[in-house]
Parts: structure tokens; sequence; C-alpha cells
């Protein structure tokens, strides 16, 4: 009896914990498959960015034909937004709409010597026009504000060789283009030719008030659907440089606050992903000589006692939030900077001088004085006489600008080497993110340093070396793939950090390397307008794509530094390390 | 004297770089603490008599030096005439300056601060004959208290009458009693109202240095200081006092004052929710990667994975959030439950649950790294006692290697309410609000509202210092804000630092 209950309790006993195993299983499985989901999800939200765009016959099975607004008739004349257009043999003939009237503005050539114009079609809007020619050529030109006649923007792909009959403007700078061989072509302004394909028998008809074009003769017409929802978008004209409205020629921007549809949206990612990894860079060139720095001294010359305190301390300065430091930088330092500049960069050049000036100064102090400060606690001597050299340097920033900078160094700057100074620019966000990017490259490369072995340190010195020496020919080259894995996370942190480049930078998307220039980077571009995109739409979609190549490559930095640690780690363990 | 050999230049370029961070470090918590603390000080009035003739009263604060000479901020208040409550002066100008004792300082409703003397008092709109200067001082400091208890008086009746008897007559169906409970809201109303009366009768007569004046209901009146004539403890006291309205009142004046408690209480809820949801998940997840997965490639590829994820920009997890939860999930909770209110959205845009999900994501790549550690250090033997002993897997795991592993589960957690509290973008894009006076907890059923805005500290911080029309009256309030903030992740983080220390010194005695 009493048998029989022990054996029923095993047997509780052991479901129980094969349901807790399992549920166990479940949940793990299921959290770290929602964790890894990020990427496939941003992916798949990108995907339709790249669809190729279709125009498909959709039969209506004998409906009858609705009413429809016809098309315009005269393929050879178009109407823009301020000029209408008309064709004439090679030339384009250009009228500017005035008060009192139609004023006649100018000819051009608009196609090769050899061909002549037969469609013309204005684009939404009404500031390009597309031209078709003869010998199949389809090419845009774009009105400038400032001239009369328009200025060629880029030829596409021609639709086979037969002339063009026809061009139909569509919405979002789309068009239709017909040749004498009834091909059709969907053109997009920026991308050019994304279709080509038999046109149905017939012709175009007209719009319906859906805004569908209709296709066929009276008898038997059909809609035509033209799925090209993101087909000003492709991968190469995102970070190619484009033609876009109103300019006389190619440029890279990002301008999508469009307030009204006339204006043509800007997608090009290029001056973002420029911004990023010039921020980034910034970042890290402040960063990089802190950090390892710092790191060197921490792992071989600090006094032990004290590194227990300092590297925590330098370790704390990570959990400093984003926002707080982009307050700092934008709202303080920024303002602070531009007032004294001449200051800030003697800064430069006064901190290592005044870090080598005390290394001087301390060996020609005397061996008890030596003894008082030792080098092993330079870290903390060392503050008062820096602090003591940077006000210096900033007391003196006055004088120095009136000196050698004709009172004003932001306009000398301008007169002397063509640089703006932005108030909030490059400079601020390297320092600013910086020092936010410093601790975590400082934590790696620590751990990577004193992970190194300590007899081979001391193998160096027992040979007569001095501790820099062993350092640098025997310590660093073994920690040098934990110091690199350490700089790799440190560019991924400094390349996905929003919140101080949102608040330190004007947020403008140029592209210059001038540390006095503003940027706009990927993640405060998205910070600043997902909130504002349409669901689903290219705006939408282009951010997504932002965020997707911000986790790729994290992502990618991020493995590589770990499979390089993975492999120091063993390394260490070979030679016979602590850990 | 022999001459020690050196280092070299590096060495000490290497120390350089220790005693820089440090510095900086140093300078920026200085910087933090003393603009946030400062901004709670009743700072000195000062009446200033400029080279043309021209008088004013003001707060003195920042100074900057030009080619021109120095420029000094002050702060004059009294916004109603001067347009605006900051004034630059060059100190060239001034030829005097005093300090009065009466110049007082009033914190008001509206218009901001008022900077002047108090001319009298009014009462029912008669002017009081009082002309001794102390005795008008204690005649209105009693009506200020008077004023405090009609206030409080009026609160508790509109808590505790008025508004049970709103929700009641909404929920009432039944005419007598609908009446019933009409006649009593009136009544309730009416006695609020009488107090309302009684709370107008005073006012105070302010008289600005330029001979404006203004008779400002007492009712306005938020604050009054005389700071010159305040004793140090005097002004410790009111520097506490404004600390703590800081810390337990709402944003006023299009967040340029006031305080930032909604924020402190959507900071706070956030996290909370946060740990909820992360704790067991990434607990349970670490367990799974560490004690029942087969620990081959695969497993070994996923650690990575997840270990990389923590160092995904914070942003990223924002968009997914706001691609899947709030678009997503929430689009379609809206569609099933609440189609009603379409198309406004319930739950198809942020709000708490989304923000506290995305940040629980965002921090279970900490939770689950941190858990494992404390996993794997545990030694195997420990494992392989309890089954040789003949328990199952679910009873080693629970009686020895979770017990075990405890602390470093703790410190995961600490160190992901810290990231957590510190991030501010993800929110941006999940529901974190500019001004969201209405906290998400109250006695509304269900108590919780899951799908409302909240403000946030570190939101706050941006906004206020980016968003304001007024940057110089805002820049105190982030500083403090700022320093609020800082303070919580680095006490959060110190605490997550002693965990560990301890945890491995208890493991450290273990043998392996």
């Amino acid at each position: 009896m009493t048998d029989h209950a022990a054996s029923l309790r095993q047997r509780l006993r052991f479901i129980r914990d094969r349901l807790a195993t399992a549920l166990i299983s479940a949940c793990g499985i299921g959290v770290i498959g929602a964790v890894l989901a990020i990427g496939v999800f941003l992916a798949v939200e990108v995907a339709p960015l790249f669809v190729a765009p279709e125009v498909r016959e959709q039969s209506t099975d004998g409906a009858p034909l609705p009413a429809l607004a016809s098309l315009p008739t005269d393929s050879l004349s178009a109407a823009g937004e301020q000029q209408q257009w008309q064709a004439d043999g090679r030339e384009l003939v250009v009228f500017q709409r005035t008060s009192s009237g139609l004023e006649l503005a100018g000819r051009v050539e608009a196609v090769p010597p050899s061909r002549r114009i037969t469609a013309l079609a204005a684009l939404q809007g009404g500031r390009a026009l597309l031209i078709g020619d003869d010998g199949g050529g389809v090419q845009r030109w774009v009105t400038l504000a400032d001239q009369d006649l328009p200025v060629p923007a880029g030829h596409y792909q021609a639709l086979g060789s037969a002339p063009i009959r026809q061009l139909i403007a569509l919405p979002d700078r789309q068009a239709l283009a017909l040749n004498e061989a009834n091909q059709l072509g969907l053109y997009q302004a920026i991308s050019g030719l994304r279709w080509q394909g038999q046109a149905p028998s017939g012709e175009a008809l007209g719009w319906d008030d859906q805004g569908d074009l209709w296709w066929g003769t009276a008898e038997a017409a059909s809609r035509l659907e033209i799925d090209a929802e993101h087909a000003e978008v492709s991968w190469r004209s995102v970070w190619l440089p484009q033609h876009y409205e109103g300019h006389a020629a190619p440029q890279q921007r990002w301008q999508t606050s469009v307030s009204d549809s006339r204006d043509e949206p800007r997608y090009g990612l290029a001056p973002l992903a420029w911004g990023t990894l010039k921020a980034a860079a910034y970042a890290l060139l402040v960063a990089i000589p802190l950090a390892l720095g710092a790191a060197v001294h921490t792992a071989c010359f600090m006094s032990a006692g004290l590194r227990t305190r300092i590297k925590p301390t330098l370790e704390l300065m990570e959990a400093l939030p984003g926002v707080v430091l982009g307050f700092i930088a934008g709202l303080v330092l920024a303002p602070w900077v531009e007032r004294h500049l001449p200051g800030v960069l003697a800064l430069l050049l006064v901190l290592p001088l005044g870090m080598l000036s005390g290394g001087a100064l301390w060996a020609c102090c005397s061996a008890r004085w030596r003894q008082r400060l030792p080098l092993s606690w330079a870290g903390l001597w060392l503050m008062p006489w820096l602090a003591l050299l940077a006000a210096l340097a900033l007391w003196l920033s006055p004088s120095l600008e009136r000196w050698w900078f004709d009172g004003d160094m932001r306009s000398w700057l301008a007169l002397q080497l063509g640089l703006d100074y932005a108030s909030r620019n490059a400079m601020i966000v390297g320092l600013a993110m910086g020092l936010a990017v410093m601790p975590t490259i400082y934590a790696l490369a620590e751990d990577a340093l004193s992970g190194v072995p300590k007899s081979l340190a001391e193998g160096a010195a027992a040979m007569g070396a001095t501790r820099w020496q062993a350092l640098w020919k025997v310590v660093l080259p073994a920690a040098s793939p934990g110091i690199f894995a350490a700089l790799m996370i440190g560019a991924g942190r400094a390349v996905g950090e929003t919140m101080i480049v949102l608040m330190a930078t004007g947020n403008t998307a140029v592209m210059t390397a001038s540390p006095f220039d503003g940027l706009r980077s990927l993640s405060a571009n998205i910070a600043i307008e997902l909130p504002e995109a349409a669901l689903g739409g290219t705006h939408y979609r282009l951010l997504f794509l932002s965020a997707l190549l911000l986790f790729v490559f994290t992502f990618c930095v991020n493995t590589l530094a770990e499979v390089v640690r993975g492999r120091l780690r063993r390394r260490y363990q070979r030679l016979g390390g602590p850990t | 004297m022999r001459r020690v050999r050196g280092e070299g230049p590096w060495a000490w370029l290497a120390a350089g770089s220790v005693a820089l961070s440090l510095l900086l470090l140093v300078a920026l918590l200085a910087l933090l603490a003393g603009r946030g603390l400062a901004h709670f000080w009743p700072g000195e009035l000062v009446q200033i008599e400029l080279d043309d003739g021209s008088r004013f009263a003001a707060r003195p604060g920042r100074e900057e030096r030009s080619a021109e000479g120095v420029e000094r901020l002050y702060h004059t208040g009294n916004r109603e005439w001067l347009g605006t409550p900051w004034r630059w002066v060059e100190v060239a100008r001034i030829v005097e300056q005093r300090r009065p004792a009466e110049l007082v300082i009033v914190e008001r409703r509206r218009w901001g601060d008022f900077i002047g003397r108090v001319a009298g008092l009014e009462e029912d709109g008669v002017a009081l004959d009082i002309d001794d200067e102390a005795a008008r001082w204690t005649a209105l400091d009693e009506r200020l208290g008077r004023l405090a208890r009609l206030r409080e008086a009026r609160d508790a009746l509109r808590q505790q009458e008025v508004m049970p008897r709103v929700r009641a007559l909404a929920a009432e169906q039944d005419v007598a009693s609908r009446a019933r409970l009409e006649d009593e809201l009136a009544a309730a109303n009416a006695e609020v109202l009488a107090l309302q009366a009684r709370m107008a009768r005073d006012r105070v007569v302010l008289e600005s240095v330029e001979g404006e004046r203004l008779a400002l209901p007492l009712e306005e009146v938020l604050a009054l200081q005389r700071p010159n004539a305040m004793s140090l403890p005097a002004k410790l006291g009111a520097w506490g006092e404004r600390a703590w309205r800081f810390l337990s009142e709402g944003p006023r004046a299009a967040n340029t004052a006031g305080g930032v408690w909604p924020a402190i209480f959507g900071t706070v809820l956030l996290v909370l929710l946060m740990s909820l949801l992360v704790a067991p998940f990434g607990v349970l997840a670490a367990i799974y990667l560490n004690e029942i997965a087969h620990q081959g490639r695969l497993t070994r590829l996923v650690r990575i994975s997840v270990r990389n994820l923590a160092g995904v920009p914070s942003i990223v997890y924002g968009v997914f959030g706001l691609g899947v939860f709030v678009y997503g999930i929430g689009g379609s909770l809206d569609e099933w439950f609440f189609s009603e209110q379409l198309p406004s959205p319930t739950f198809g845009t942020g709000g708490l649950l989304w923000a506290s999900l995305t940040l629980a994501l965002l921090t279970l790549p900490v939770v689950i790294v941190a858990t494992e550690e404390g996993l794997a250090r545990i030694p195997d033997h420990q494992r392989e006692g309890a089954l040789a002993l003949g328990a199952t897997r679910l009873e080693t795991l629970r009686r020895v290697v979770v017990p075990m592993a405890l602390p470093a589960m703790l410190t995961g957690m600490i160190l992901a309410v810290a990231r957590a509290a510190g991030e501010v973008a993800p929110l941006m894009l999940v529901g974190v609000a500019k001004l969201a006076p209405q906290v998400p907890v109250d006695g509304e059923f269900p108590f919780l509202h899951l799908e409302r805005k909240f403000m946030h500290l570190g939101y706050h911080i941006f906004d206020v210092g980016f968003h304001s029309g007024d940057v110089e009256a805002a820049l105190p309030l982030v500083y403090a804000t700022a320093l609020l903030l800082v303070m919580v992740i680095l006490v959060l983080n110190l605490t997550a630092i002693f965990l560990r220390h301890h945890l491995k010194a208890r493991h450290g005695a273990l043998p392996r």
C-alpha cells in the first residue's frame, strides 16, 4: 500500500519535472525567438520598398464603363505650374505663365540632332516634365526657380526603339509611356524605368472617380492596376546623388517634411549615413585616446588599491543617461564653447602638454616628492594640475582671440578657412558622445589588458624592460584582439546613440567633414520623423530601413567583437592566465 | 642625485587620461548638482540704479564676458509690464546697487514671478490701514495661513462630497435617486462656491520698483518670499520647501515652472511594469539557455546573438515596438474590442503598456546575460550532488541552482532598471507625452490605465530644454530634473555593483 503511494508520488514528481522543463523550454525559446525576431520583423517591413513595380490589366467582366475624366488629347504640349511647354521638332518651346497670359520664355533643343520630340507630359507638381522622342528615349527636365528655361535632369533607360506615342502622368511623379510598338513602360521621376511590358489592346481612355486608369476600347475596357507604391525608391536612388526638382545638378538630400504634394520628397539616405558615421568618428576620436590611455594606466601602472576604486567609478559613467549628456552638450556646452572657442581649441594642445609637463616636473622633483606622488597615483594627483592648466587656457581665451584671430575667431574661421561655425556641431557631439562611449571601451580594454597573464610582463621586466616597454612590446600585442573588440563595441554604441546626437547637433542633413558643421544621424532622424510618418508609406518604410541598417551594423560589429573576445579568452587560458 | 629611469612620455599621457576622465566626470556631476540644487535657493534680490537714472529690482544671474565688457543677466519678473522676465545689463552702467530687506518675490499662478514691494493689503476691496512693516507681514502671513486652510477644506470637499456624487450620477438610472443625488450635488457645489468666495476675500497690493501697482488676489499667490530679510535657517527651510514642491507638484506654465511629480510617477510606474514583465521571462530564458538546452553549436550561436542584442541601439527597439506593439497588436486590439471609439485609437497609439513592453524587450538581454553569468558560476558538482541524491531537475533548480543564482538575477534586474530609467529614444516612439497631468493610476476602474500616455523624467528634460519658449526659465528646471534622474540611476547602479561584489566574494569562497 505504502509502496504504491510512494511510486505514485514518484511518478507525480517526474511528471511535474517534465512539465516544468517543458514550460521553461517553451518560455525560453519563445523569449529568445521574440528577441531575435526584431531583425526579421524590420526586414519584413522594409521588403515592400524593393518589390518591383508592376502594371496589370484587371478584367472587369463586362461591367459597364464608368464615367471617365478624359486624358489630355494633345501629346505635344504640357502645362506645368508656372510654365507651358510645346514640342516643335527637336526643340522645346517654353512659355512663362504671367498675370497677363502666356509669354514666350525661349526655345531649347531637347533631343539629339537626328530625333524629334513625340510626346510631353508634366509630372505631378508641375515642376518637371517628361520628354519622349521618336527613338524611344524618355528624359526628364526640371524647372529652376531663377531661370526661364528648364534644364535636363537625366535620360532614362529607353522604352524599346519605337517612337514614344504618349506619356500619361500618374500620381507620385510617375508616368506611363506608350510607344508605337505598343509597349508600355512605367517611369518614375527619380528611379527611372521601373516596369515595361506589352500594352493591352486599345488605348488609354481616362480616369474613373477612384483615380484608376482605364484602357481599351469603348466596347471592351479594363482597369489598369498600377502597383507601384514605393516606385520612387530603389537601392540606387537611395544612395546615389539624384537630380531633384529645383536643382541644377544632382544632389544628395534627405528632405521629407514637404508641406504639400507639389514639393518632391527627397529620399537620399547618404547624408544621414554620413552624419551617423561622422558623429561616431568624432566621438571615437575623443573616446579612443582617453579610454585606451586610461585602460593602460589602470591595468599596468595604477596601484591595486586605487584600481578597485577608480575602475568602477569610470565604468559608472556608462550609466549616465544619454538625455542628460545631450542636454549638457546642447544647452550648456554648445553656447559655452561658442563663446570660448579659442580657449577650447587651446585645451586640445594644453592638456596633453600638461600631462607631459607633469611627468617632466615629476622627474625633476626630489626623491621624497616622487615617493609622495608616485606614478601609480598619478591618475589622482594630475587632476588639480590639469584643472589649473585648463582654467588658465580658458582665462586666456579672450586674449588669444584678440591676438591671433582679430577678436572674433568665428569670423576668422569663415574668412581664412571658409568654415562656417554652427553652434551645435560635430565637435560638440564628439565631446559628449565621446564621454558616453569612453566607459564602454575603457571597461573592455581594461579587462583585456589586465587579463594578460602576469608572467609575460614579469618576464619582460626581468629582462630589464621598463613597465612601458613591457606593456608596448609584450602586453599590448597579447591583448590587441581584446582592444580591437573594445573599439568595435564602442563604435557600435556610437553609431546607435540617439539622444545625444539629437540634442547636440542642429539635425541638419549636410554632408561635410568639418567639425564645426551640424549633422543629422540615422537614429536621430528616426526619433524625429517616425512618429509623424504615415503607416506603411514610403517614408515610414525608409525609416524602418534606417533602423534595419543600424541593427545589422551593430549586430555584425558586436558579433565580430564577441568572436574575437572568445578567441582571446581561450588564448589566455592556453598561456596559463588567471582566468 | 641619481636620475631615476622614467617610463617615458606615453606613461604620463596614459596617467593624464585617467585624470582627465575623472575630471570630466567630476565637473559634470558638480555642474548638475550645483545648478540643480541652486534652483531652489532663495537668492538675494537687488535694487539697481543705472546711469540713465532708471531703476529696477531683480535677482542677478550669470555673467558673460565679451569684447565690450561684462554683461549680467537679471531675472526681473513682472512680465506683464516688461514683456520679458529677463534683462541683460552691462555691469559698467550700474550706478548703485542696494539690497532692501523689504523686496519680495511672489510666485504667481499666472504671469510668472513678481519682484517688488508689498504696499498694502485689501479685504473685500477695502484697504487695511497697517503702516508698520512688521505688522503688515504678520497680517499677510495670517491671511496666507487662512487661505491654505480654506483651500484644504475646499479640496477635501471636492474629493469627498462632489466627485463621488458625480460618479454615482453618471451610473445611476433610477429617477428618484437621481433627483436626490442632483440635489445633494447642488448643495455640495454651493458649499464649494461659498468657500471659494471666502478665499477671494483678500488681496495683496504689490508695487514694483518702477512704480507700477497691482492688486493681486491672495489666491493667485503660490509662494511669497522676502529673501533679503531671511536668516540662513529660514533660507534653508525655504529651499527644502521649494525642493519638496518640485518633487510633489505638476508642471505649470507650459512645463517651464512647477514640479515634475507626474514625470517621476510615470518613470517609476513604467520601470515597475517593465520589471514585472522582464524578470520572469528573462530568468526563464536564461535558465533554459544554461540548464536545459543542449550545449551545442546552436546554443552558443543563440548566446552570442542574445549578448549582441544588448548592443543594438535602443531606437531600433523603439521602431520595433511602434511597428509590432502599437500598430500591429494595438491596432488589432482596437478593431476587436474598442471599435466603437475608432477612428480615435485606444491601444493603437503609444501608451504605458507598449512602452513598458518595449523597454522589457530592450532590457531582456541584460537580464539574460547577468543571470546566465550567475548560473555559469555555480560549480557543476552542486548540481551533480543534488541529482545524485535523487532530486529531479526541477527540484535541483528550485532548491540548489536558483537560490545560488539569486543575487546574480537581482544584479541583472537592477542593471536593467537602471538602463530602462535612462532610456528616452524608444519612448519617443511608443507613448511618452509632453504633458500628461492625469497620472495613469487613479480611482476609476480599472485603476491602472495601461493605454494612457505618460510623462517621463528623461523626456521631460528633452522637451523642456529644447521645446519650451523661455529657455532661461526652463534651464534651472532641466538641471534639477537631470540631477534627479542621474541620482536615481547612480543609486541603482551602485546597488548593482555592491551586489555583484558581494556575490563574487561569496562564490569566490566556494571550492571549484
